[in-house]
């Protein structure tokens, strides 16, 4: 319903959790100091955002002093709340001596916690850390030399430099450098579908080989009286989605990477075509596409009204929290087409601000994230893959070790548009106005120059 | 004193009814009169000083308080968007950096001018439709009927709902399979009717020669219209209702005589007294028109697309997903403008007629 | 003489008899009513059923015994109990506030005289239109650079709060430093809300007889005097419609809570946040989202339903 892509949280059997928690949580200790320093930095003059070095009365001697640590995230139900609980379980038995303060901001996809974290940083007063998602949308900060580089007092710790592939590394130096630590990743190039409706409309998806391919796949299942794609169009950023795979698929990782860096023109037939590519699957989403969430679509998946389902992998979450709908005989997943031997990738990360109000206990907190230990606690409630690939596949299940399969023999890591990682939150919110207009038009010239413009 | 003064008012009451719908004359109407002696004349001026002095506890704090935030912070504003504001670095409020940039990235947007159509379309047509559809409801509940309360607490009721609830409720209306206008239309056999409202359209075929027709007709923005005609339609039933009985019988009752048919006698005779009441109504519908946002927010997210895209939801998305402070701030400046080239007109006709 | 014979003369209708007009009067009115209350009976019955229920039954349908659960219910009222309470806490405040900042404005700015009156009165109405865009960016940042909560430290620890509440059992409130925001939301609605309020109040004050305030004067009674005595005790029916109105638009706003509450959906939300987060997030089953609907209407509902003839009858007075 809000316009952002929710990667969070869709079993069902855990969302009473949700309504406990958002109410519970109680916050005395550890904030309250917050308010009282920010006032006297914040003048609205911007000749205090030279101040990146820590502040006054930090503490020099780091082996055993913490400032206490205030960690934001939006995970406050469901999938995303267990999960960062044992984060912070973790995290805490290795440093007791942390004094830990989490304070969620749930909300539209994390678009609560962004505005939170905008003011903040605008007043010089930011957290010690926050959920981000990483990539291009940390370029803001950068640009206004609000984050750190932890290469060093992070990155060259726990061996992460070599357990962690190019496209999360990439995504953690929004400038060149590290800035941030990702702790999970969720694929977008995934085609989900409903093993007994393909197998009744005589469709193989293994054997579609790219996204126009797909086109003939649902024009068959139409005609076997079911809904080809379960699409919602109610909001663009699905759409957002949707053509990124379309594009990675039939032009591949280079033509995408270019598009994304600005160089649309240079591509434009991969561009236009990739958008007609969707309006051609437009002709076989459900009749109200326009009105329903991505869960009412993905409904539609587990109901068996419709035959493919794409999603980021978050999706399956939902058909885990589906009693009697089972991996492999009731759904399944395929690369999308086009795009096997890719891992595109959204990530949830955790940057490192300067002004820190707690130095020393939020690096050794980033290290921790950066750890096996961590994401080994984390992703497999989460539902997700770490973005180690030293972590053991034991505690996950038989879909996400797949995934983390694909993962780690994957060729490239190509950064989600719609999420903000492949380009920064100006252009993203041009491309999202595209999208908007494409899907109520399906008008490719339109979409091309529209995208074009949001791009250069 | 008080017991003088409660006499006159009871006096007042006994012989006046209601003090409230006495008419008479207004405070200035009053002074006029009393101005004719040149000495009573400046003992008056006088008065008038101290008026100004004694009534100032009243309202200068309110106004204090509403000007600044309301002046105040649209001053603050208009600075913001004359700055390049924008991404996590505070803007120097330096004037010699101030420029008009934002204002003409803005007339240079596609985007900005659809959405400037569009917030034109639905102050006009929300505000038209549902003073039509008050109107009319009105008339039908002003027609003697039993249980009136009743209906009118009814057709009141979506009127204090928020846009969050009823955008919940009409998003699930609008459904093409399971909705109910979709229902309703198929259940009376119009099943040819039935349509995508949230993101069909028709071809307007010959009448998109005629300037300003689209040669395509977009649902969304009508079907978020029609929604809202829902909600507050109800709120402008209740204000004509109490314009029509504020109109004395014997009016009726001479139309009646006239021989004049019900039709004619309300286009004749009633309809120009309600003026009053269409601009009572209007005024507050019009409060709610710029209000929409929160209800395409909930509805689409910030991005409701070309279809129903307004400048509202453009500078909310601008602001605060792009970072692009100033320019959300110039977009703003020029909601502003559009809300007083409604509000100058009516203000001025207002203090032309005496009733500012 | 009744109302309803009075009705019945001034529009020519003899009620009793059955006449086709008649009839088709009531079926509309009927099919109106309909029309009006559909979405809210959908909803409410989608709130009763089992999600294999709604999931298979027309909308409007009541449920079936076996499909029938309050369990959504449950679900939104635990979700949302704790932001209602906020939502109150907010509402009530920000309403009184600007119903009386309104009433005295309307007041001083009605019942004197003076040069450059029609100015501030113009700058009264004109700030009813003010698109709330307008001011967003400057009240995101006014209220991220003013710390309520401190400046508040010395009179009031607003840290900590908790409330035992009928129904809904011990409610821990404010043990938060966002809400320090509620505070500032009060702040915020009441000034938005003055000009509304001062534009009811004044159209009623006009219409005040200036006789009997001057005769008051001149027997020496000072302006709060009249004020208090006489202004105040005939107010009442339209301190009913601004109460209800500003409690509505205070209640039903999105926007800026949106952008006051830095902490979004934290234990500060107020019920639209919450609601919206209920059927914008993590998992969207109809019945849950049309119950949390329900409940977080439910106020300004009975609101309406008690006094929607207050409203009805005020708002006649009003103009």
């Amino acid at each position: 319903m809000t316009d952002t892509p929710n990667s969070d949280d869709v079993s069902r059997r855990t969302y009473l959790k949700l309504a406990g928690g958002a109410g519970t949580a109680t916050f005395l200790a550890g904030c309250t100091g917050g308010g009282g320093e920010s006032t006297t930095e914040s003048t609205e003059s911007s000749g205090d955002s030279e101040s990146t070095e820590e502040t006054s009365g930090d503490d020099s001697d780091s082996s055993t002093e913490y400032n206490a640590l205030e960690v934001q995230h939006w995970w406050t139900g469901g999938d995303g709340g267990a999960a960062v609980q044992a984060l912070f379980e973790g995290f805490e038995e290795q440093h007791p001596d942390i004094e830990l303060t989490e304070n969620p901001v749930a909300g539209g996809a994390g678009q609560n916690l962004r505005a939170v974290i905008k003011k903040r940083i605008l007043n010089n007063d930011p957290p010690s850390s926050w959920q981000a998602w990483p990539g291009a949308n940390l370029q803001p900060f950068t640009d206004a030399d609000k984050l750190e580089d932890i290469e060093e007092s992070v990155w060259d710790h726990n061996d992460m430099k070599n357990t962690y592939l190019d496209g999360p590394q990439e995504a953690a130096q929004p400038a060149g450098n590290y800035v941030s630590v990702p702790l999970n990743i969720h694929r977008l190039n995934n085609l989900f579908y409903n093993v007994e409706v393909v197998e009744d409309a005589g469709v193989d998806p293994a054997s579609i080989d790219s996204p126009s391919a797909l086109v003939d796949a649902m024009a068959t299942v139409d005609e076997a009286g079911y809904v080809g794609m379960a699409q919602q169009t109610n909001s663009a950023w699905s759409t957002g989605q949707l053509w990124a795979q379309v594009l990675l698929g039939e032009y591949g990782a280079d033509v995408y990477a270019d598009v994304t860096a600005g160089n649309v023109e240079a591509n434009a037939d991969a561009v236009r075509d990739s958008l007609d590519i969707v309006k051609q699957y437009s002709e076989y989403y459900p009749n109200d596409a326009g009105s329903i969430s991505w869960q009412d679509a993905n409904s539609k998946i587990i109901e068996g009204d419709a035959a493919f389902f794409h999603q980021g992998d978050w999706a399956a979450g939902m058909y885990r929290g589906q009693d009697g709908f089972e991996y492999e005989s009731n759904w399944d997943h395929v690369p999308f087409p086009g795009t096997e031997g890719l891992y595109s990738l959204n990530m949830d990360s955790f940057p490192m601000p300067t002004n820190n109000p707690s130095p020393e206990a939020t690096k050794a907190f980033l290290r921790y994230v950066g750890s096996v230990d961590a994401q080994e606690r984390f992703n497999p409630k989460k539902g997700s893959i770490p973005p180690r690939t030293d972590v053991p596949q034991d505690a996950f299940g038989p879909f996400l070790q797949n995934q983390m399969d694909d993962f780690s023999n994957s060729e490239a890591q190509p950064l989600s548009i719609q999420h903000g990682l492949a380009v920064a939150p100006d252009a993203l919110t041009a491309f999202e106005d595209a999208m908007a207009s494409f899907i109520s038009n399906y008008d490719v010239e339109a979409a091309y120059s529209a995208v074009q413009s949001a791009f250069q | 004193m008080s017991t003088h003064i409660l006499k006159r008012l009871l006096d007042r009451l006994r012989d006046g009814g209601s003090p409230v719908r006495t008419d008479g004359g207004t405070a200035a109407a009053g002074s006029e009169t009393a101005g004719g002696d040149s000495d009573l004349g400046s003992a008056l001026s006088s008065l008038r000083e101290s008026d100004a002095v004694r009534s100032a506890p009243f309202w200068l704090p309110p106004f204090l308080l509403m000007g600044f935030f309301v002046y105040g912070a649209i001053s603050w504003n208009i600075v913001i968007s004359l700055t390049d504001f924008g991404g996590l670095t505070l803007p120097t409020y330096d004037p010699s950096t101030f420029d008009l940039e934002m204002y003409r990235r803005a007339f240079s947007d596609g985007q900005f001018w659809i959405a400037t159509r569009n917030t034109f379309v639905l102050l006009i047509s929300f505000t038209g439709l549902s003073l039509a559809g008050g109107l009319g409801l009105a008339i039908l509940v002003d027609r003697g009927i039993r249980f009136e309360n009743w209906f009118r607490t009814v057709y009141l009721l979506p009127f204090s709902l928020s846009f969050v609830v009823t955008a919940v409720f009409w998003r699930w209306m609008y459904n093409f399979d399971s909705g109910l206008i979709n229902a309703f239309l198929r259940g009376i056999g119009l099943d040819f009717v039935a349509s995508k409202w949230l993101t069909g359209s028709i071809d307007t075929g010959a009448l998109g020669a005629i300037p300003l027709v689209p040669d395509t007709f977009y649902f969304k923005l009508f079907a978020v219209i029609f929604a809202l005609l829902w909600q507050f339609s109800g709120y402008a039933m209740v204000v004509y209702l109490a314009g029509l009985r504020a109109i004395p019988n014997d009016q009726y009752e001479a139309a009646r005589v006239d021989g004049a048919s019900i039709l004619r006698m309300y286009r004749r005779v009633i309809l120009p007294q309600l003026r009053a009441s269409t601009v009572s109504a209007a005024v507050v519908l019009m409060v709610f028109a710029l209000k929409a946002f929160d209800f395409l927010y909930v509805l689409f997210g910030s991005n409701p697309g070309p279809t129903a895209d307004i400048l509202s939801t453009m500078m909310y998305r601008q602001a605060f997903s792009a970072n692009e402070w100033a320019y959300g701030s110039a977009i703003a400046v020029v909601l502003f403008v559009v809300a007083l080239t409604v509000v100058a007109p009516y203000l001025y006709g207002e203090y032309r007629r005496g009733e500012l | 003489m009744s109302v309803r014979d009075d009705l019945a003369e001034r529009v020519g209708v003899d009620l009793e008899a059955v006449d086709p007009l008649r009839v088709a009067l009531y079926a509309t009115l009927v099919g109106l009513v309909a029309f009006y209350l559909s979405p809210l009976e959908s909803g409410l019955m989608t709130a009763l059923k089992t999600e294999a229920e709604f999931a298979t039954s027309p909308p409007f349908v009541p449920p079936t015994v076996e499909g029938f659960t309050l369990e959504p219910f449950g679900v939104a009222i635990d979700t949302l109990s704790s932001a209602i309470l906020n939502s109150i806490m907010l509402a009530v405040p920000a309403t009184v506030l600007s119903a009386l900042f309104g009433s005295f404005a309307a007041y001083g700015l009605t019942n004197f005289e003076w040069r450059g009156q029609l100015g501030v009165v113009a700058l009264f109405i004109a700030g009813i239109f003010i698109p709330y865009q307008a001011v967003l960016i400057p009240l995101s940042r006014l209220w991220a650079i003013v710390d309520t909560q401190s400046l508040l430290a010395p009179v009031l620890d607003i840290t900590v709060f908790s409330a035992q509440v009928p129904v809904l059992g011990t409610v821990e409130l404010a043990t938060h430093p966002h809400y320090a925001s509620i505070i500032n939301l009060i702040i915020t609605h009441t000034a938005y809300g003055i000009p509304i309020t001062t534009l009811l109040f004044r159209g009623y004050y006009k219409k005040l007889s200036t006789e009997m305030l001057e005769a008051a004067r001149l027997d020496g009674a000072g302006a709060f005097t009249v004020y208090r005595r006489i202004v105040l005790p005939l107010s009442m029916p339209m301190f009913a419609v601004t109460l209800i109105y500003q409690f509505t638009q205070v209640w039903n706003d999105l926007l800026f809570a949106l952008i006051i509450i830095p902490s979004g959906s934290g234990p500060a939300a107020v019920a639209t946040i919450a609601l919206n987060e209920l059927t914008g997030g993590i998992i969207q089953t109809f019945n849950t989202q049309m119950a949390g609907a329900f409940v977080a209407a439910l106020p300004t509902l009975l609101v309406y339903v008690l006094f929607g003839d207050k409203f009805a009858k005020g708002v006649a007075g009003g103009t």
